[in-house]
């Protein structure tokens, strides 16, 4: 045999190993859109079948109608954007404190941010819903924007500060000699050089908001108040919504973060190299 | 050079640079009022409502109890069992969350045609909304129609009802199947960033040394990842032991009690049975558990970041 067949095979099976590693790994999703496209008649069979039968795209439509969906996904945009705007806020400052100077009780805020990562949610479930019951804060959408904030903040301080700490020290320096105020340099200077992780901290601050469930499914009671988790749990067990509306709702809710993960892929693994995203 | 005075120094001037800044305090004072309220507070009540026998609809009203609530803890077997269950469900994730990370990511390191799509398709699953991929996998699962029972069989692996969640130890493999199906493409992509690291160097002078591509992985790939490895490790761990939504919506820490992890437990104790003193016993040995975990994971970090210096 002479080498260049010889190559062309590996090649090959180099190949058909990665192929069939992605489709392991993609089926699941594939199967999300076919089971969403098809009736009843086609999904509960034995064996199923594994090409879809028809496009139905009504139940997309229909999805709308039989359930309080578009209320499910308002609540969760209306608590993503507000976990994003506090989360943003919180985030400028605290990261420009740390970042920008050294001050006793530095180290220790730095200690107290990483350890909030290693509290479990589960536990403080409890004792955060008879806080939030003293406050008023239970059955609100305020609420969650508050425990959804207070989880996601540390991780989005932590890529702030990864940023600010690689703007040269020298730009800021001008401005100040310039007559610019600390915080004048910072909104003038710094944060609108820092527009690429301000972009990565609203991401990741949103989809924090969007993807909560456990705080959602405790605090929240009022069906007004469901957020699309809880919506979408609510499927579980019950019989009455069509397997393929479910689907659908499901594909639906995760279009959004599937669509800038991939948009966003480049930058989302080039963050990585800080450690400072959350997985 | 300390003589020199800095720009930003002379910016402001000599009087401001004997006083103390406060800019900074005034900076970071939202961000640790607001986390201070919200975790700090509530962990610290979390501790003390452990020694009050409490009424989840009267909370106010406790009873001191003392060491009750632990005695009663280290005498429930149903705690052991659970704790049993963390130990073996997070041991089993970080195993093969760690195995297929690392695979995946050997797989799709060296450039290819169609690298950057593979590459994307691949770690699509951490995308996913975790309850959304509940919903979907509970689909797969189902023991009647289910895709993954076609799988099972064709692969001789079960008969034609295969019991993916309703028998106790079907169900725990599910569940790990599921989570690592979730979470390995945060690790794919972590050890994708090391990997980049490594000098192509050092493979073609192991090639002229005459290593084969098995050597050179476990003297040149292996060790070149094995840094930020410690901390995934870590990391895989600390977010098993935490993991609920998963969980609770694939098992409900069922059947016959097979996938209760500790995180489950607690949240039974409080939101079924309205146990909130045991509740908060039980979180206190679980806050116990993370940290523990915690503290080794500070240790590996500056352990490595001296190794660094």
């Amino acid at each position: 045999m002479s080498i260049r067949p010889h190559r062309l095979s590996k090649r090959a099976i180099f190949y058909l190993v990665v192929a069939f590693a992605v489709v392991i790994v993609v089926f699941p999703s594939y199967w999300l859109l076919v089971t969403s496209l098809q009736e009843e008649k086609y999904l509960l069979v034995y064996p199923p079948y594994l090409t879809p039968q028809l496009f139905n795209w009504r139940s997309y439509l229909s999805l709308f109608e039989a359930t309080p969906m578009v209320l499910w996904l308002r609540n969760s945009i209306m608590v993503s954007l507000g976990v994003t705007a506090l989360a943003l806020i919180l985030s400028v400052l605290g990261a420009y404190a740390l970042s920008g100077f050294r001050f006793r009780g530095r180290g220790l805020f730095v200690f107290f941010l990483l350890a909030t990562q290693m509290l479990p949610q589960a536990l403080l479930v409890t004792p955060m819903f008879i806080l939030f019951r003293q406050m008023g804060l239970i059955d609100t959408l305020q609420g969650l924007v508050v425990v959804d904030t207070a989880f996601v903040v540390p991780v989005t301080v932590w890529i702030m500060k990864g940023f600010f700490d690689s703007i040269p020290r020298e730009i800021e320096e001008a401005a100040l000699i310039d007559g610019c105020s600390r915080m004048s340099a910072l909104f003038r200077i710094v944060l609108p050089l820092s527009l690429p992780a301000v972009v990565a901290v609203c991401v990741v601050a949103f989809f924090e908001g969007w993807n909560e469930y456990l705080f959602a499914v405790t605090f929240v009671s009022s069906s007004d108040n469901w957020v699309a988790t809880m919506g979408l749990a609510s499927f579980i067990g019950e019989l009455a919504t069509p397997l393929e509306l479910v689907m659908a709702a499901a594909a639906i809710f995760s279009v959004a973060p599937v669509a800038f993960y991939l948009l966003m892929q480049r930058y989302i693994i080039s963050g990585l190299t800080g450690g400072a995203v959350k997985g | 050079m300390s003589v020199r005075i800095s720009p930003r120094e002379a910016a402001l001037g000599p009087r401001s640079r004997r006083r103390i800044d406060w800019l900074p305090y005034l900076l970071a004072l939202p961000l640790a009022v607001f986390l201070g309220a919200v975790l700090l507070v509530p962990i610290g009540r979390g501790i003390v409502s452990s020694f009050f026998s409490i009424d989840f609809l009267a909370p106010e009203q406790g009873k001191f109890v003392g060491l009750a609530n632990y005695q009663r803890m280290v005498q429930d077997p149903g705690f052991w069992h659970s704790a049993a269950t963390t130990l073996l469900y997070t041991s089993l994730v970080v195993f093969f969350v760690l195995l297929t990370a690392t695979s995946m990511a050997l797989l799709v390191n060296r450039p290819f045609k169609g690298r950057v799509l593979a590459r994307g398709l691949i770690t699509l699953p951490w995308a996913f909304p975790e309850v959304a991929a509940v919903l979907l996998w509970l689909w797969m699962f189902n023991q009647q129609y289910g895709i993954l029972g076609l799988v099972a069989r064709t692969l001789h692996l079960a008969g034609d009802s295969t019991p993916w969640l309703t028998n106790p130890n079907w169900a725990m493999m599910s569940l790990i199947l599921m989570t690592v199906w979730k979470i390995f493409p945060f690790y794919t992509l972590v050890i994708l960033t090391a990997l980049q690291t490594i000098q192509q160097e050092l493979y073609e002078a192991a090639k002229i040394d005459g290593a084969n591509p098995i050597q050179s992985f476990f003297h040149v790939t292996l060790p070149g990842i094995m840094p930020v490895f410690s901390i995934l490790t870590l990391l895989v761990t600390i977010w098993s032991l935490q993991r609920f939504t998963t969980i609770w919506l694939l098992t409900g820490g069922g059947p016959a009690n097979a996938t209760e992890t500790l995180v489950i437990k607690v949240y039974n104790a409080a939101f079924r049975f309205y146990d909130l003193g045991y509740g908060s016993a039980l979180g206190a040995a679980g806050l116990l558990l993370s940290l523990a975990v915690a503290s080794l994971y500070f240790m590996v970090e500056r352990r490595s970041a001296s190794e660094k210096v």
